[in-house]
């Protein structure tokens, strides 16, 4: 019985391709993966800059020491690495905080073109795939690694409009990836609702057809649009192929209900979304994730904190408007909280089917779409991973003499077994990998 | 052959040679010796010489100046003024203007899906077809039943009925109104409430008695008032504060999106029962607004139909060429419509009663849902159902044993996640159906409507005329002036100013609150303009009176009228015209605590001016700490412009800019900073090359208002906004044949809409068919 006859059997006893994993189990090849431990990272964006004095740790003899930034990170001071002198070099068009973010994980210029949203500098999407996604399609593309999403890709009140501003992983050229910051609809994503899957599979098989016949009315240049919402109807039924709430090995998260989607529920969207990510990871739904948190020149306004100006506009300041630096610092230390309380999760949960907690199989990455906000420069990139997913040697901070940021990018891939010599622009890339295990 | 001959025959060869290259010095051969080795042959560029490509917005005249001036590079003497014409006027019309570059790469209609817009409207009114829609009526504020009750929650005795302009009461310890008991009685407001904007709107309801708020609901047959929230068993409550707690005040809040344009059922139902005293207040925050007191205009009496909205937020649409158009799509996008879909599909299981007129167990359940089914599918399809695709979409899912909500669950899904739905014209010969499609998605944003429907059917959406005549009668509908005013925020870059963030210690009164205000000025002002009678783009530009409300007045210095409400307020014409000088923009494109004539040139130049601009050069930022602060602001922007890279696209930025030096951050007029008096005199050159003196706001808005270019940038952004393709695709033409209708109508705004619509309805139509209408077309279900 091929599987499109099993399914309309399926369909006909009111069942669907929905429950077809508990039917039939857990293949064996995923039973036996079990023996292999698993690699995870978290890719956790911040905008504006850092304060580069506050930032950047000491090295002494004992190791290192934290300075007021990162200080939220202490218990976790022997698995943390610095790399100060990465640089962002990727040229071209688009203003700076365009590249600082479209170029971070992509490490390749943006195309030419006329997005004229907010600003006056335009340019148009990255030429190349990031880092994240590389990563995802890797560990997809090999059955002892695959998951339900591979990737997912979140954020924190990320506004409503998608330009190089806004997205910084893509799945490929001019491919840039929506992130999800409204928790609910994370929690639906991940959770789903069983009966409406069930009635949804029932009919993609149908949503496909529809497609092919509408396709061949259309021109040839059209055509491609329609060819590429085939592909999406595919992957969700391949999707719907992949375990449900039955298989969960952690229970759901319970979310508070009712949290608005903006700039003051931030803190509570936060630990919401960090929540989901941890029980996903425990569940296996991706092995790769990215936390976007607002944007490149985001605004928000931390209240809660008593900062009632933007984080763009207080990026600006001044080294020696010592009020605004005072505000900026206690931004960036609440954000690296919010690391630091990611990391407890991950160090507090049990690593499912393994050894050790969650964190030593996970590892964090904090970075900036620039080096110091009121410079805006590329230079001196904050790149700060705490973790132990990569098997990196951690407990150092690492000094380069303003090298490419393409190699560290290089690294991350060789660490998860996928042996590139390059990413993004190979110019930048020279001298590949860094030595950091 | 002699020698002397062959002397002969080769001198004069050497002759006609020489006469020859003297006759070939065209353009075409100029460039190609002389140009083409930096520019490309075809003037697109050469890596490491001159990369960009060679267009422009600048005239024949200008060019030519331009190239005997400064080409080739290092060595201009080489090419006289006569060359530099004839190679001008030869890369001019090869490529340089955007005539050439049309034609040489002509535009096309590309597939594109609905928009997030149209996707929410479509679905709006596609389930909204099915229900009755009362009419809007004049009359403003609630209706409102006050019944003495009899024991807690029942109305017994209907006191007094009337309309309430705003949902604000303290009764005190006393009754309601005269002669009902203080001690008990019950309330009933209800109506629709009227939403202008698209987003979410919250609610704050406070009393210390008991009170629910229902929004959007279904109102039944058989719901009826003489209980106490009778309708209670069937929906849910927006906010729910039935049960009182002692004598204290709560407060509870809520929120709901709503899509701009359209009226939703309300209802607020409260009664008192014994607590001390009686009070209830219903505020509500709309977009962009502050907290205030729901009422008249924003509620009406008139009952309104539930409106289906998708709450499945859709990812932004691609809007990298200018405009929001759907040329793109996403696993996101795929992912945020099925979940719409499934919503939509929930929804009808739903109100299975009022959208199919059929009830669980009744005898011809299955009939009715494939009826409904399949008048479904033909209007969110915009045209006629086949019998195999009514088997197809609706049939074949009651073809087995499954429940029937389940069938028709599985119908509807199929149908709203059908290219046929999302990707309104796909190909085929265009036809009378298409031009109506084609008209609601320029006019509406949506689905055809069933006036619209029948015309198509009986092929009578053909000529321009008849075209025109449904395209006007559309206009006056509330969707038109709804995806209107969405063109105008574009035009106006109103999400822009949605972040108006100023130096509170400079302008402690420039809070949320004048923000709002000013947004309402701005917003009703548009209005005033485009609704009036002669709806004139150039009154936009060039009225000479603002509306205030007594904040706005006393915060700008004007008079401020007597009530509490915006009127129309002359200002100095010497010192303001018409929208770009509305301090909503004034501010938006403004610093915290300075002004921004980059920003105010860059808005001018592309939006009013109608002008492109190429990417900048270099990425700069303006760093207002790096200048000598006693310099003014149009002293660093020039500084900081300077560079002749800069000066290309700055050298009209910021004349448009400086022009609006008088007025600071905050949009108040201003004639010195710093101590020094403010210079907004600047040389603006126009697209044809001619060098104006603008002294300042009011010329600014004279020459604007007058001038062919920023007349037809008016016309291509709204055509753009209307159809989501390029003007140019309809045809080389269709901007300049639009543009002199514009300005033979005296350039009527809302007509020139109607003919944008007209021109994309009638789009390749293939001349009318004889005599269908004796054999019409199925169009609608039973």
């Amino acid at each position: 019985m091929n599987i499109r006859t099993r399914r309309r059997f399926l369909r006909d006893l009111g069942l669907s391709s929905a429950l077809l994993p508990f039917l039939g189990g857990l293949s064996s090849l995923r039973a036996a993966e079990a023996m292999k431990p698993r690699q995870r990272i978290v890719f956790f964006l911040s905008p504006n800059g850092t304060l580069p004095p506050l930032f950047w740790p000491d090295t002494n003899a004992e190791g290192i020491t934290l300075k007021r930034i990162l200080a939220p990170l202490e218990p976790f001071k022997n698995r943390m690495l610095t790399l100060k002198g990465l640089s962002n070099k990727v040229r071209g068009d688009g203003d700076g905080h365009m590249r600082g973010m479209s170029c971070l994980l992509t490490g390749k210029e943006l195309f030419p073109g006329n997005i004229q949203g907010g600003s006056d500098s335009p340019a148009g999407w990255c030429k190349g795939i990031s880092i994240d996604q590389e990563l995802k399609n890797f560990l997809q593309s090999r059955p002892e690694t695959k998951t339900r999403f591979g990737s997912l890709d979140l954020g924190v009140a990320v506004p409503n409009r998608a330009d190089p501003w806004t997205r910084w992983s893509y799945a490929g050229p001019n491919q840039p990836v929506t992130p999800t910051d409204d928790p609910y609809q994370f929690f639906e994503r991940i959770y789903g609702s069983m009966k409406d899957r069930e009635n949804l599979a029932s009919v993609l098989d149908e949503v496909d057809e529809d497609i092919r016949k509408v396709s061949k009315l259309v021109s040839s240049e059209d055509k491609a649009l329609l060819d590429k919402h085939l592909t999406f109807v595919r992957e969700m039924e391949n999707d719907m192929k992949e375990p449900r709430e039955q298989a969960l090995v952690s229970p759901q998260v319970k979310l508070e209900p009712g949290v608005p989607n903006d700039n003051d529920s931030i803190p509570k969207l936060f630990r919401m979304q960090t929540d989901l990510l941890v029980n996903a990871f425990a569940n296996d739904m991706a092995r790769v994730a990215t936390l976007q948190f607002t944007n490149s020149v985001g605004q928000a306004k931390f209240r809660w904190l008593g900062i009632n100006e933007g984080h763009h506009s207080l990026s600006h300041d001044p080294d020696d408007k010592a009020e605004s630096q005072e505000k900026l610092a206690k931004m960036n230390v609440w954000l690296c909280e919010q690391l630091a309380a990611l990391a407890q999760k991950l160090a507090d949960t049990p690593e499912p089917g393994g050894t050790g907690s969650m964190l030593d199989h996970t590892t964090i990455l904090w970075t900036n779409e620039l080096g110091k906000g009121n410079s805006h420069t590329h230079d001196n990139i904050p790149f700060m991973l705490c973790g132990g997913g990569l098997g990196f040697k951690t407990g150092r901070a690492l000094e380069y003499n303003n090298i490419p940021h393409n190699r560290l990018l290089v690294s991350l891939a060789n660490a998860f077994g996928h042996e590139l010599h390059t990413f993004g622009n190979p110019d930048l890339s020279s001298g590949g990998a860094l030595a950091l295990a | 052959m002699s020698i002397r001959s062959l002397v002969a025959l080769l001198s004069a060869a050497g002759l006609s040679i020489a006469f020859g290259q003297e006759q070939a010095r065209t353009g075409e051969t100029i460039f190609r010796d002389m140009c083409a080795s930096c520019h490309g042959d075809k003037g697109q560029g050469v890596a490491d010489k001159y990369d960009d490509p060679l267009y422009g917005e600048r005239s024949l005249a200008s060019l030519s100046k331009y190239i005997d001036k400064n080409m080739p590079e290092d060595k201009a003497d080489t090419l006289d003024a006569d060359g530099s014409a004839k190679v001008a006027e030869y890369i001019y019309h090869a490529f340089y203007s955007a005539e050439a570059r049309a034609r040489n790469n002509p535009p096309r209609i590309d597939l594109t899906h609905l928009t997030n817009r149209q996707f929410q409207e479509s679905v709006a009114d596609l389930l909204g077809s099915f229900v009755e829609q009362p009419a809007a009526g004049e009359r403003t504020g609630l209706h409102a039943e006050y019944f003495e009750s009899n024991g807690m929650n029942k109305k017994s005795k209907l006191k007094k009925e009337r309309d309430d302009a705003a949902l604000e009461f303290d009764f005190g310890a006393g009754p309601p109104v005269e002669g009902c008991s203080a001690e008990q009685f019950s309330i009933a407001w209800q109506g629709s409430l009227i939403a202008e904007e698209t987003g979410f709107y919250e609610f704050r309801l406070r009393t210390p008695n008991g009170a629910r708020l229902y929004l959007n609901r279904e109102f039944l047959n058989g719901d009826r008032n003489f209980r106490d929230d009778s309708d209670a068993r069937r929906q849910p409550a927006l906010i729910d504060e039935w049960v009182s707690s002692g004598d204290t005040v709560r407060e509870a809040t809520a929120r709901a999106f709503l899509l701009g344009g359209r009226r939703y059922p309300i209802r607020l139902d409260y009664f008192k029962f014994k607590e001390k005293s009686a009070s209830i207040k219903l505020e509500w925050k709309a977009p962009h607004a502050v907290w205030q007191v729901l009422r008249a205009p924003h509620i009406s009496p008139a009952r309104a139909a539930h409106v289906t909205v998708v709450s499945a937020p859709l990812p932004p649409d691609d809007s990298s060429i200018g405009y929001e158009r759907g040329s793109a799509v996403s696993k996101t996008w795929h992912e945020a419509t099925t979940k719409a879909a499934i919503e939509i599909a929930n929804e009808v299981v739903d109100r299975m009663r009022a959208l199919a007129k059929t009830r669980d167990n009744a005898p011809d359940l299955v009939d009715k849902l494939k009826a409904f089914g399949a008048t479904l599918a033909e209007r969110a399809f915009r045209r006629p159902l086949s019998a195999e695709e009514k088997t197809f979409f609706v049939d074949r899912h009651f073809d087995n044993d499954l429940p029937p909500d389940v069938s028709i669950k599985r119908s509807v899904l199929l149908i709203i996640k059908s290219p046929r739905f999302l990707y309104p014209e796909f190909g085929g010969k265009a036809d009378d159906t298409t031009a109506a499609t084609r008209l609601a998605l320029s006019l509406w944003d949506s689905l055809p409507d069933a006036a619209l429907q029948e015309a198509a059917q009986k092929g009578e959406l053909h000529t321009p005329d008849q075209i025109r005549a449904q395209a006007t009668r559309m206009m006056a509908d509330p969707r038109a002036k709804a995806k209107l005013k969405e063109f105008f925020h574009e035009w106006l870059s109103f999400d822009e100013a949605a972040e108006i963030n100023k130096d509170r210690k400079a302008w402690p009164e420039f809070d949320d609150a004048l923000v709002a205000d000013l947004r309402t000025s701005l917003d009703a002002f548009v209005d005033e303009v485009v609704w009036s009678e002669a709806s004139d783009y150039r009154q936009l530009l060039l009225s000479d009176h603002i509306l205030l409300n007594p904040r706005l007045a006393k915060f700008y210095g004007m008079p401020a009228p007597a009530e509490e409400k915006f009127e129309p307020v002359k200002f100095d014409p010497a010192q303001r015209a018409g929208v770009f000088t509305h301090p909503y923009l004034l501010a938006a494109f403004a610093h915290q605590k300075s002004t921004a004539p980059i920003k105010r040139g860059v808005f001018l130049t592309r939006n009013i001016m109608g002008r492109f601009l190429k990417p900048p050069p270099q990425a700069v930022a303006f760093e207002d700490e790096k200048f000598d602060p006693s310099l003014t602001m149009r002293q660093k922007v020039t500084e900081l412009t300077r560079n002749s890279n800069c000066m290309g696209c700055h050298g009209t930025i910021n004349p448009l800019g400086f022009s609006l030096e008088n007025y600071d951050a905050v949009g108040r007029w201003r004639t010195t900073e710093q101590d020094k008096p403010i210079d907004p005199v600047a040389d603006y050159t126009t697209v044809d090359g001619e060098v104006i003196k603008l002294k300042g706001a009011r010329d600014l808005a004279s020459h604007a208002s007058g001038n062919r270019d920023a007349q037809r940038g008016f016309v291509r952004q709204m055509f753009q906004h209307a159809v989501k393709q390029p003007p140019a695709a309809y045809g080389p033409d269709t901007l300049a044949r639009l543009h002199e209708g514009f300005t033979n109508s005296g350039f009527h705004i809302r007509s020139l809409l109607v003919e944008i619509a007209v021109t994309a309805a009638q789009f390749n139509l293939p001349p009318a068919e004889p005599a269908t209408s004796t054999h019409p077309r199925r169009f609608f279900g039973d």
